[in-house]
């Protein structure tokens, strides 16, 4: 038996309700005193219980509604009771206006169309769901929708972007066959198994009710299914739209047709200094003036690191991206659960200095200093390999590959994707991937491959004149090395005063791992080699 | 001079022989009257007929019917003698231009001239820019004539003072229709002529109808009445002047009337009106259909065609055979052909040519320039070193303190410390003294000084001939600084409030800033209005606008806007000397502020921004008082925001010098606009419109410059309010200007 959960009297004085978090979604089981809704009244937030037990059939409202008390704000029934749900709010004229749209979705999704009575698809029919594509994937934004309603496409076509929190990737047709509906939109985020697209033979007809049965079986709730969330028939309606064959498909299909806002002036310097606005983030967040420009001109000429300062204001409220999320979560974590220790020493790079310089007028891809230290750690992990070791039950399980972090600022934010097998590459080779690895982080195009495992992670503050600064250890990796600045510093030598080049090496260690006399017996040896940069070479 | 009225169709006409006797005229005189009738009359037939074939296009009120009148009272003047002019103006111009050719040739030219400007044609007599309402040849006497009914009286009233000011001893006739005489125009026109005592001879051409509308009623069922006499002449009663009333069909009688008139002028400086009772053949323009008068009336009238009254008079008294008369009209006949032929083989107007000859082309020496870019400069400095002085310097009294700081400043800087109303005396007063031709006329100019004391001291110095205090007839005071300035004078006419000046507008307008254009460039209107503005004495909406959105709206006016006492002088003695009408707009809250000035003759170019400070982050472009409120905000957001605005002073909004506002915005990227006049159409948004389509070295165009929106800083949308807060709030101010710029930065 089918039932209502109206919004409750959660206090004496309590009038209306703003739905602040809904707990369910529809085809959820729920049993009675499990949290529908988070509810905001002008006291305090409060939390809606479900009345009974039962399936989550219908959700009438959405976040962020404010509702009068004795709403109806979602309907309870058996597993597999079809429920019927009028526009809301029947026969009680005294309840606030719901908003139109909410009670027009509701019945839009409900009623299905009169010419329409099957709800099992036909043999070709197939679901497209959002596909786990890396170990840790759990949901994914929708960032290209690059078909239509309509087009015929092939086996691995690819049907949309993806990002994830590690990466942007491609979701590939499964099979050949016709768009007959794209259930989400841009901009949403999908957890994995999630249909995301349907497909089905040109002349298959998909019934409307399959497709709002997918469309429920999402997260989004009534009022956000996206507009296009159409089945074939419904573009049929409409013959203009519709012709026999399928429609052209446009040359940039559903590219994000973002407009690009700029000052003529931005435009203008952008040219002249030829910096590609696209790429370029505006401080006020509504257009890109010339100071947007130059300071992208500016970090595009700074070799590393490539960010300056963003602009912003103060007592702004910046939105957190989904980078900078990740980034809060696992730095968190690592605090709270490795429990470091830190080692400082200064390596004399004067030589380093002068071979790379050296080095870099013929050298194919210019070397870093970077490129270097790996080369040094990867040396110094072949002797010290505790320091590639991780806590593994019982045991302290070592890395079978030399595979270090390299973090990198992005204008999203930091990421530190894997430079592989450190161990079996030369200086060159390591320059070469670093060089390879950097643009596609830039770019955004780093799979998720990328982003996983490590045992040491690289961060290099120098370029910014840090001298010395104390990182924090990515979890699931060892330790992590944090490179200041080269200093011109006066020391002393044989009663002279020599000046030398100096770097300073703050090693950040998981002590559940690794103990102090092996750390720094490791670090000093990475130092030696950074010191005679000649075996680096080998 | 006193009012009487002589209607002179009571009393027979004289001979035309009794007026060869008097040598007053000869036979062939008298003759070649009858042929201008003919060549006037061919001159409309012809004008109907092209019109209908559209060759003629446009307006065209014909004269046929009228042709005594004019060619009767240009028999009565002699050369250098002037006219003003009407929309139904093809016989002044007819009669004035065959009284200047010499030869058979120059008369055919004449009247080819005049079909082709009728037909819009390079030829004509305007060059096609003026056509039927404004056909004139201005440099022979004619003051032009102006589609604007009443229009041209002002002016006449302007001319006939110049002339007795030059004292060439030559008259003006200014003809006008009876409906002319119902305009506020004509009133003031004719009072203040006859105050002025001047050499005018105002001829109404009574031909029954404005338009459609009769002067004094008509027996035609539904039609109007105009005026509650019945003979426009007795309004000269209202100006005391002596006025005549005459048959405007015979023009032996027109002849006569304007010569005693015209006489009387030269000989005394006094006017006379004269209504001349005529008639109009076809209706006011060609689609009219004539309702309001009746078959009889018409037939009546044409029974006394003045071709027939001339003719028979020439006859009777044995001065021509018919065949003279047949071979007069056949003559007559070829000339409009002629012309006819020539107008249709001339070319059209060039539209590269379409703004050729608005303005007088000025240009000025580079070293003019120059110096005014040190002087400014120094004056600056000056200026605020004689501020700081004023707070350092000791002495008893604040004059004493002032006068030790103007000694100070004349020593170190060479310069001498004025208040903004004396350097607008001085102005005058320098540019009085080096051209004889400059005067003044206005409200309260002369005893009293002017109403903000910018002519102070100068009737002392001038003389009434030159210091004029006129009637509060603002139409009249403009439109005779416009006929002034077309015989050859630089009249000052003051205008007590810019408020004031919808009401002389048209005068301006029409007159002072198209006369040159409209006439083919054969005129010149030599002339400053000025007058002030803005809010700052809480005296409310009509004492304190800012109209100048209005001014720069009118091709061929010079528009200029000092913000101190250095600009005001240099300015408005360039304006002085400029051959093109200039409004000079001061502002009423800065006739008190103090500023240096070099002690030397000096002017300021027209169209020459002056950059007030320099700076890097924003353009802040302004003129008048604003200029100050500007600087003050960008001191203010140098010393607390460490932004550094340039600040540029316009100086003459028109023309305006885009080129300082451009390279300003190119080096910041962003602009602010600051002006006091209403927001709707203002200053600011010209100056955007003109930056987005100045086009740099590089075929950049100021638009590809700008970093943010322009900002257009202005007046609310309201009538100004009296009261002191409101009158701030409704005004950009400092604090308003430092804000608008942080917002943009
Ligand atoms: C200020 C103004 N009002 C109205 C008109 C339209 N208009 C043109 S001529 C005319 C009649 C003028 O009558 P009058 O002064 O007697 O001259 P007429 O046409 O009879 O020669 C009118 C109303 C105008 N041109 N200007
Ligand atoms: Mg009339």
């Amino acid at each position: 038996m089918a039932r209502e959960v109206k919004l409750p009297k959660l206090g004496q004085t309590m009038e209306e309700g703003t739905i602040v978090n809904t707990l369910v979604k529809i085809g959820d089981k729920v049993s009675r005193g499990d949290v529908l809704f988070e509810v905001e009244t002008d006291k305090a937030t409060l939390e809606v219980e479900s009345p009974a037990d039962g399936f989550v059939k219908a959700i009438l409202v959405e976040n962020g509604e404010t509702l009068p008390v004795n709403t109806p704000i979602l309907i309870l029934g058996e597993e597999n009771e079809t429920v019927e749900i009028e526009t809301r709010p029947s026969g009680k004229p005294a309840a606030a206006p719901a908003k139109p749209d909410a009670g027009k979705s509701a019945a839009k999704v409900h009623t299905p169309p009169p010419s329409e009575a099957a709800e099992t698809p036909g043999p070709t029919t197939r679901v497209v769901r959002m596909p786990k594509l890396g170990q840790t994937m759990e949901e994914g934004t929708i960032v290209t929708i690059l078909v239509q309603v309509g087009d015929e496409v092939k086996k691995s076509d690819v049907l949309f972007e993806v990002e994830t929190d590690k990466a942007t990737l491609e979701v590939e047709s499964p099979a050949d066959g016709c768009v007959k509906a794209i259930l989400i939109d841009v901009g949403q985020t999908v957890p994995v198994n999630e249909p995301l697209l349907v497909l089905a033979d040109r002349d298959e007809q998909v019934p409307q009710r399959f497709i709002t049965a997918l469309v429920h079986e999402g997260t989004a709730p009534a009022e956000t299914v996206p507009e296009h969330v159409t089945a074939e028939e419904h573009a049929a309606a409409a013959p203009e739209t519709m012709p026999s064959s399928p429609p052209p498909k446009p040359t940039a299909p559903m590219e994000p047709a973002e407009r690009l806002f700029a000052t003529p002036r931005a435009k203008l310097i952008a040219q002249e200094l030829g910096i590609d606005l696209r790429g370029v983030t505006p401080a006020n967040a509504i257009r890109i003036v010339e100071a947007d420009v130059r300071r992208a001109a500016q970090s595009a000429q700074k070799a590393a690191p490539p960010v300056t300062a963003a602009q912003y204001t103060l007592g702004q409220k910046i939105p957190l991206n989904r980078l900078q999320r990740i980034v809060a979560e696992k730095m968190l974590w690592s605090k709270q659960n490795i429990p470091c220790f830190y080692l400082n020493i200064r390596a004399d790079v004067t030589e380093l200095v002068a071979l790379r310089a050296k080095l870099n007028k013929t050298a194919p891809v210019k070397l870093s200093f970077n490129d270097f230290i790996l080369r040094a750690l990867a040396i110094g992990m072949q002797h010290y390999p505790i320091m590639t070791g991780q806590l593994d039950g019982d045991f302290i399980r070592l890395a079978a590959s030399l595979d270090f972090g390299l973090a990198i600022s992005t204008e999203q934010g930091l990421v530190a994707p894997i430079v592989r097998n450190c161990g079996t590459k030369s200086v060159y080779d390591i320059a070469a991937y670093c060089k390879e690895l950097i643009e596609r982080t830039r770019s955004g195009k780093l799979s998720l491959d990328d982003l996983e495992g490590g045992c040491i992670t690289v961060s290099n503050l120098g370029g910014f004149g840090i001298e010395s600064f104390i990182p924090i250890v990515v979890p699931g990796q060892t330790s992590i090395l944090g490179v200041g600045a080269i200093i011109d510093t006066v020391v002393p030598s044989d009663g002279n005063l020599l000046v030398r080049k100096l770097m300073t090496l703050t090693l950040s260690v998981n002590h559940k791992v690794v103990n102090g006399a092996e750390a720094a017996q490791f670090l000093d040896f990475v130092k030696k080699q950074l010191e005679h940069p000649d075996t680096l070479l080998d | 001079m006193a009012f009487s009225l002589e209607d002179r169709r009571e009393k027979p006409t004289p001979k035309i022989n009794d007026l060869i006797r008097q040598k007053l005229i000869t036979k062939e005189q008298a003759l070649d009257w009858l042929r201008s009738i003919y060549e006037i009359r061919f001159f409309e037939d012809k004008v109907y007929d092209l019109l209908g074939q559209n060759i003629i296009k446009g307006a065209s009120h014909l004269y046929a019917g009228q042709e005594a009148v004019a060619v009767g009272a240009c028999a009565a003047i002699t050369k250098g003698d002037v006219i003003g002019s009407t929309h139904r103006g093809h016989g002044h111009c007819g009669a004035i231009g065959n009284k200047y050719a010499q030869t058979e040739d120059e008369r055919q030219m004449h009247w080819n001239r005049m079909m082709a400007e009728l037909m819009g044609k390079e030829t004509g007599y305007c060059k096609g820019r003026g056509g039927s309402m404004h056909i004139a040849d201005v440099k022979h006497g004619n003051l032009g004539s102006t589609g604007i009914v009443g229009g041209n009286i002002p002016p006449a009233v302007g001319a006939a003072y110049a002339e007795k000011y030059k004292k060439s001893g030559a008259v003006v006739l200014s003809f006008f229709g009876d409906g002319a005489t119902n305009t506020g125009a004509f009133h003031e026109a004719m009072n203040m002529a006859s105050v002025l005592d001047v050499p005018l001879v105002a001829i109404i051409e009574n031909n029954l109808y404005g338009m459609s509308v009769p002067f004094s009623g008509s027996p035609v069922e539904g039609a109007g009445c105009a005026a509650n006499i019945e003979n426009a002449a007795e309004r000269a009663a209202a100006y005391g002047v002596p006025a005549m009333i005459v048959d405007g069909q015979d023009a032996v009688a027109v002849f006569l009337a304007v010569n005693d008139a015209v006489e009387h002028a030269r000989a005394h400086n006094e006017m006379t009106i004269i209504e001349c009772k005529t008639y109009r053949w076809y209706g006011h323009s060609r689609s009219d259909p004539r309702v309001y008068r009746t078959k009889e009336e018409e037939k009546a009238w044409k029974e006394r065609d003045p071709i027939v009254v001339l003719s028979n008079k020439l006859l009777d008294e044995k001065l021509a055979s018919q065949e003279e008369l047949d071979a007069i009209r056949a003559r007559a006949e070829k000339t409009i052909e002629q012309a006819t032929q020539f107008a249709m083989d001339s070319p059209w107007p060039r539209p590269e040519e379409l703004s050729k000859d608005v303005y007088v082309e000025e240009s000025y020496p580079a070293d003019v320039l120059a110096k005014d870019k040190d002087n400014a400069k120094k004056a600056m400095v000056a200026t605020r070193a004689y501020e700081s002085l004023l707070k350092t310097l000791e002495g008893k009294t604040k004059k004493e303190i002032a006068d030790k700081a103007k000694e100070r400043i004349k020593s170190e800087y060479g310069m001498t410390v004025l208040a903004m109303k004396d350097a607008i005396v001085q102005a005058q007063a320098e540019e009085m003294r080096r051209d004889p031709n400059v005067y003044i006329e206005g409200e309260d100019v002369g005893i009293y000084g002017g109403a903000y004391g910018a002519t102070k001291g100068l009737l002392e110095e001038f003389g009434k001939e030159r210091v004029i205090d006129t009637p509060i007839s603002e139409a009249a005071i403009v439109g005779a600084a416009v006929g002034a300035a077309l015989r050859g004078l630089r009249p000052i006419a003051e205008i007590m409030y810019v408020d004031f000046m919808p009401i002389c507008l048209d005068q301006l307008m029409h007159n002072g800033a198209f006369n040159r254009y409209m006439f083919g460039g054969h005129a010149n209107v030599p002339m400053v209005v000025r007058t002030e503005g803005g809010v700052g004495r809480c005296i409310a909406a009509h004492h304190s606008k800012s109209l100048e959105p209005w001014l720069v709206n009118v091709p061929g006016l010079s528009v200029v806007m000092p913000s101190t006492p250095y600009d005001a002088k240099g300015l408005l003695k360039a304006a002085i000397r400029s051959d093109n009408p200039v409004v000079f707009i001061e502002h009423k809250a800065t006739y008190g502020q103090m500023g240096a000035a070099p002690l030397d003759d000096y002017i300021i170019p027209l169209g020459a921004a002056d950059v007030k400070r320099e700076g890097s982050d924003v353009t802040l472009v302004s003129y008048s008082r604003q200029v100050m409120f500007c600087l003050a905000a960008a001191e203010e957001l140098a010393a607390q925001h460490g932004i550094n605005a340039e600040v540029i002073d316009l100086r003459t909004i028109k023309p305006m010098d885009i080129k300082t506002v451009a390279e300003s915005v190119r080096k910041t990227g962003r602009l602010v606009t600051v002006a006091e006049s209403f927001c709707m159409c203002g200053t600011g948004p010209e100056i955007v419109r003109q930056l987005f389509g100045y086009t740099f070295e590089n075929g950049r165009t100021g638009f590809d410059y700008l970093d943010a929106a322009p900002v257009m800083m202005a007046a609310a949308d309201v009538p100004p309010p009296m009261s002191e807060p409101l009158e701030n709030a409704s005004i950009p101010t400092p604090d308003k200007i430092v804000a608008a710029v942080r917002a943009l930065l």
